[in-house]
């Protein structure tokens, strides 16, 4: 089958969008993997609830959804350092396997607080309709430039905190070395509680676009794990840079293979590219080999 | 003179037994103290119980009279010990600048300035600057292990303890890290070393201690231990055998 150029295209864009919107949750994955060396598999469902809590703010009480989202971002922040406190911190010495089955029932119960509050009901948030628009042949909206427009921000700040201020070092630091951090003089206990907080930020952002590209379902989160830890994986987990790759080739190559095979079969695209870079570069597009220490 | 560091009694180890038995050492301001002795006698262990990367469970640690066991490793950085380990002593994927910045930016404001690195440490690491933007990883062994020691240094400690500083150096690089050591110690801060390369580290030394089986097998003036016919056997072979004061061996 070959398909004509314009819906390549207008795919490559839809992949594109879709990329977009995984960026900051793998950037989550990829952050707290680096500090606390445990998959977090509740990235899903914390999303979901984050875009529950800014439906709330925005849907229910009325509030503009560019403050229903922050606020719900930054509550989501202060969420996830409970959630550490309460359920991640009493396992931390019981290691990776014992927290990642911890972050998995953590998800299911996430997921089921918002099924039970809002029901299965696809929900969306109050926002005014905008025309679909056209920019070289390649059908747009403005939901779409929101996202990216949003994603890359998100992108830019997180690079000038782990780049330029000294908790975004310390988080480096703790990631690469967390033994050397301890006799450098940084508190791991306070970088621990900035990965959260940023996390649940980052998940937070990602729950609204995900919810403004598609609706607000309990299952919307979940959706996305897979695809997020292949991008994580990809780009090589605990590199910020690889997750933001990551999350844009499995993105686009996701969005292509419906070209060519049924629309159905999309998240095999996810799971071959977790197989491919597992057997032939297990460290990843950008990430560091591991060295046992 | 003052004694900067005293530990008494100290007890440590992994798992069910202890690997230290109950070690003593008095190191005096401004002087080198060096520790020797055979593979698994405990020097490592020690010395990362002194920097809090391990619990004491018997004994104490003080610094100018400031208990120390309690302390995080962060607090006690800041008590005034830095410790250099032996491998993995700078973030890999960090720069060098980056790496010099972290060392001081969690320090109380008055232990230092605005500055990645004082003018005297660039007088005593020249070659730094020159590489700040590279990262930490791709520096040659022996640029890795100044760049250890300058970051250590930059948070002004009252006592600097090296895990091995000249371990998997080459004859030129290791004599090059002894002079450094040895200028470090010129600028006041009183230093404790973990050495395999006995000799070499002794010829820079004040003090030398034998440890040998988690106790404390010798102590006395390093150019008297130097001076010994049985050095090695000292330091590599069965130590447990060694006297008890270094006048006994002489």
């Amino acid at each position: 089958m070959r398909a004509s150029p314009r819906p390549v295209f207008q795919t490559l864009f839809n992949g594109l969008i879709t990329g977009v919107i995984m960026t900051l949750p793998a950037l989550a994955v990829t952050l707290l993997f680096g500090v606390l060396k445990f998959p977090n598999f509740a990235v899903g469902a914390m999303m979901t609830v984050a875009a529950y809590l800014a439906f709330a703010l925005n849907a229910q009480l009325g509030w503009p959804l560019l403050v229903a989202s922050l606020v719900a971002a930054l509550g989501m922040g202060f969420a996830c350092i409970a959630i550490d406190q309460v359920t991640f911190k009493p396992l931390r010495e019981r290691g990776a396997i014992t927290l990642m089955v911890a972050s998995l029932g953590l998800g299911f119960i996430l997921e089921n607080i918002a099924r039970f509050a809002y029901g299965n009901t696809a929900r969306s948030f109050v926002m005014e309709l905008a025309r679909p628009f056209r920019f070289f042949e390649i059908r747009m909206n403005r939901e779409q430039m929101i996202t990216i427009a949003v994603a890359t921000a998100a992108m830019l700040l997180m690079w000038a905190l782990l780049t330029r201020l000294p908790i975004g070092r310390a988080m480096r630091a703790v990631a690469d070395n967390p033994a050397l951090a301890l006799v450098r003089g940084i508190e791991s206990p306070r970088v621990i509680r900035w990965t959260w907080f940023i996390t649940g930020v980052l998940l937070g952002v990602g729950g609204v676009l995900v919810g403004m590209d598609r609706a607000l379902e309990p299952p919307m989160g979940s959706n996305y794990v897979i695809s997020v830890f292949a991008a994580a994986i990809l780009g090589g987990l605990g590199s910020p840079l690889g997750a933001f790759a990551g999350a844009l080739i499995i993105g686009v190559v996701s969005e292509l293979s419906t070209l060519v095979m049924a629309p159905n079969y999309r998240i095999g695209v996810p799971l071959m590219a977790i197989a491919i870079i597992l057997i032939f570069r297990p460290q990843g597009l950008f990430g560091q080999p591991y060295i046992r220490r | 003179m003052s004694e900067v560091l005293r530990v008494s009694g100290l007890h440590a180890g992994y798992g069910a037994g202890d690997i230290l038995k109950g070690v003593d050492l008095a190191l005096e301001k401004g002087r080198i103290v060096t520790m020797i002795g055979p593979n698994g006698s405990g020097k490592s262990t020690f010395i990362k119980t002194l920097a809090g990367l391990l619990p004491a469970r018997e004994g104490t640690i003080e610094l100018e009279g400031e208990r120390l066991n309690e302390l995080s490793p962060p607090k006690r950085v800041r008590a005034g010990v830095a410790y250099v380990p032996q491998e993995y002593n700078v973030f890999r994927n960090l720069t060098v600048l980056e790496n010099l910045k972290i060392a001081r930016e969690f320090m109380s404001a008055k232990r230092v300035n605005g500055k990645a690195l004082d003018d005297d440490l660039i007088a005593l690491f020249p070659e730094l600057p020159a590489h700040f933007g590279k990262k930490a990883g791709n520096l040659s062994g022996g640029q890795r292990q100044m760049l250890a020691f300058a970051c250590a240094l930059a948070v002004r400690p009252k006592v600097l303890m090296l895990d091995e500083p000249s371990a998997g150096l080459s004859p030129l690089l290791m004599s090059a890290v002894f002079e450094k050591v040895k200028k470090v110690n010129a600028m006041g801060v009183s230093i404790l070393m973990v050495e395999q390369n006995a000799r070499e580290a002794l010829r820079i030394s004040d003090t030398c201690i034998v440890l040998a089986g988690g106790r404390v097998r010798s102590c006395g003036p390093a150019d008297a231990v130097l001076g010994m016919k049985d050095l090695n056997r000292l330091y590599l072979g069965d130590a447990s055998v060694a006297p008890s004061r270094v006048s006994d061996a002489l």
